[in-house]
């Protein structure tokens, strides 16, 4: 296999999302240890409640307190729990139909082992120590063989109602950039920038992807680009992107390497930013350990007449 | 407007655990070559192209953008793209075809679950307020289903293994699928699946080409006609759904006229093999159909790929002449919440 380039890559999003009336009281009701279904157009009492009838779509709105007792409908156990789930040590995923609910709600059941678990049993509500107004507020449930507990009849009013939930999402990656990315990133890494040609059109794209964008075949053959190029276009950025340690304003730009017939942008520096201009030669400037440009300053050549690049724009 | 519309070739990468050397469009491209040469097609003359795929399997953003490099999209192309299998894709595609406004369409779809950890990967589509919290993974839902299964008493262990058995036994003649022949059931992974009961993960891709009427016919030498296909999705709530039933695989089977007569292959993206129980139950499927001859997704199962490789694998048996009429099924979402059909037949014989 030939070289892979291989670099971990977490993606990580707090989802703010708001709710609808009956998700806020249904989660606002786990926070006051108080388990409310909503009342279907048939009549079934849902439990998770949904703000639309699943059969109908009607909107529904009629909330009914139901038992933090149930019946397990089926289960199926996890012996290797993963990041993020209601139990780090061996559990059963449940769908429980709580007393007084005629559908199932989705939780971990804590229970020794797959022999103390079996469709039909009897489970009840284990609540979180801290509650916020969200379905971990059920911090799992567990078993039970008492008698159901009456639900207590709540309106489903609340004071304080939860109105949104932040849902913090991670997922972890190795990423692989490929066959050509990874062939330009090694180049770049010693400070040289390669790009590939299209065997049909004869473009050289930089950086490559692996494919000519344009006639949909793959391209292989390495072309040495550059360092000096021309800037084909540019902007100046007035605002402060968040993390990054650049004063503005500053100018992007749009740079035709020497050789290639794509343009890739980069920063210019080391020019007032009123001074850049369409036809600026420009070459790159590498910081010391850095893999890539820091960014790009002029040559001092005289500009390139606008015939040189206008393919380029 | 009524026209007749087959899928007239199809081409799929090998399905392999991982693909660290290629990226997206290098994995597609030669997929998209593959099945445009079968045609004699290039991409200046297709009339519209639609791809399905899903950025959070390998992580990174706007990948189908960067996949459409691999399909050459100059003069701009007529496009569109689902987040879905790309057997949606051919449905949109099969729609265009219908309202006249192409005469031929590309469909790929391609999905690169190594980078990242498919399992809970898959968790981020659960509802967000009351269910993706608790990150309960793919197969954990499918074995609550199976589990489901196990208890009204329509399948047991050895039956499941059976399906297993089958399916990677008959996945020997498929030189693309991840898993052929015998391999151990092995241990529970969420009980009651077993490794076995479960699909490999790995990366792949595939493409199939459509066209209406006549020139299906000059394309192809026994064109795979659709005579129908529909989609139906049931609640997203698992807890509102009969698990042991897949009305909605039903109803769209219904819909694409599968029961109007008997189908004698069926290709059914069955990811656990307890899903296959469920639809063969919902797609009254007898012991006469051959079902999966292909080792369906128990043999290989490329994310937003392997339903479009079930309508795929349908139609080359059609084109072969292995098959009259072929029913390709397709599905989405946890424990077949969202299910697609397809009917292909050949022209007489």
């Amino acid at each position: 296999m030939p070289h892979v380039l291989k670099a971990p890559l977490t993606v990580e999003f707090p989802f703010t999302r708001s709710l609808g009336p009956v998700q806020s009281a249904f989660l606002t009701g786990l926070r006051e240890r108080v388990v409310l279904g909503v009342r279907g157009s048939d009549g079934r009492v849902l439990v998770p409640p949904a703000e639309y009838d699943p059969v109908t779509a009607e909107e529904i709105r009629d909330l009914v307190e139901v038992a933090p007792t149930g019946t397990v409908t089926t289960w199926a156990w996890n012996h290797e729990p993963r990041r993020g789930q209601p139990l780090g040590t061996p559990f059963a995923w449940v769908l429980v139909r709580l007393d007084g609910a005629d559908t199932a709600l989705l939780h971990a059941l804590d229970a020794p082992g797959p022999d103390a678990v079996r469709t039909g049993m009897r489970v009840r509500v284990r609540w979180a120590g801290e509650r916020t107004g969200a379905v971990t507020d059920i911090a799992c449930f567990e078993p039970y063989d008492g008698e159901p507990e009456p639900p207590g009849g709540h309106p489903g009013v609340f004071e304080d109602p939860v109105r949104g939930i932040v849902a913090p999402a991670r997922l972890d990656y190795t990423y692989s950039p490929g066959r050509a990315q990874t062939a330009y990133l090694d180049a770049l890494g010693s400070r040289r920038i390669v790009g590939e040609r299209c065997p049909s059109c004869r473009k050289v794209y930089v950086p490559p992807r692996g494919a000519c964008p344009t006639c949909g075949v793959a391209t292989a053959e390495q072309v040495e680009v550059g360092p000096r190029g021309t800037v084909t276009t540019f902007c100046i950025v007035n605002i402060k992107a968040k993390n990054l340690d650049i004063e503005v304003p500053y100018v992007y730009a749009h740079i035709a390497l020497d050789g290639a017939d794509l343009a890739l942008h980069a920063r210019i520096g080391s020019l007032p930013y009123d001074q850049v201009r369409m036809g600026l030669r420009v070459e790159p400037v590498w910081s010391e350990g850095s893999r890539y440009p820091d960014h790009y300053r002029p040559t001092g050549e005289p500009d390139a007449p606008y015939d040189t690049y206008k393919e380029l724009l | 407007m009524t026209r007749d519309i087959a899928v007239v070739a199809f081409a799929q990468s090998d399905h392999r655990r991982t693909s660290d050397e290629l990226s997206e469009v290098e994995l597609l491209m030669p997929v998209l070559h593959e099945v445009l040469e079968r045609t004699g097609l290039r991409t200046a003359d297709i009339g519209f192209t639609c791809s399905g795929s899903s950025d959070y399997l390998a992580g990174r953003a706007f990948s189908f953008t960067l996949a459409l490099d691999g399909v050459g999209a100059w003069p701009p192309l007529s496009e569109s793209h689902v987040e879905m299998d790309g057997a949606w894709a051919l449905y949109e595609a099969w729609t265009k075809l219908r309202t006249g406004d192409a005469d031929t369409a590309l469909v790929y779809s391609y999905g690169k679950s190594s980078p990242g950890s498919l399992r809970d990967v898959l968790t981020r589509q659960l509802d967000p307020y009351y269910v993706a919290p608790l990150w309960p993974d793919s197969v954990a839902l499918a074995a609550l289903q199976a589990q489901a299964l196990l208890d009204a008493g329509h399948a047991d262990e050895p039956a499941l293994a059976a399906v297993a058995a089958r399916s990677r036994a008959d996945a020997v003649t498929n030189s693309r699928a991840q898993v052929r022949g015998a391999v151990p059931h092995g241990d529970y992974l969420v009980r009651p699946l077993r490794t076995g009961d479960c699909p490999p993960i790995g990366d792949g891709a595939a493409a199939v080409v459509l066209a209406a009427g006549d020139l299906a016919r000059r394309l192809c030498p026994r064109p795979a006609w659709i005579r129908g296909i529909d989609h139906r999705i049931e609640a997203h709530s698992l807890g509102v759904r009969d698990l042991t039933d897949s009305p909605s695989a039903r109803l769209a089977a219904e819909r694409a006229g599968a029961f109007e007569r008997p189908v004698d292959t069926a290709e059914l993206h069955a990811p656990f093999t307890s899903q296959e129980i469920v639809l063969r139950r919902a797609l009254r499927l007898g012991d006469d159909v051959r079902v999966n001859p292909s080792g369906g997704a128990l043999a290989a199962n490329p994310m937003m790929a392997a339903g479009l490789v079930r309508v795929g694998e349908a139609a080359a048996a059609v084109h072969r002449g292995a098959s009259d009429r072929a029913l390709a099924h397709a599905t989405s979402g946890p424990c077949l919440q969202q299910n697609l059909v397809a009917v292909l037949e050949g022209d007489p014989r």
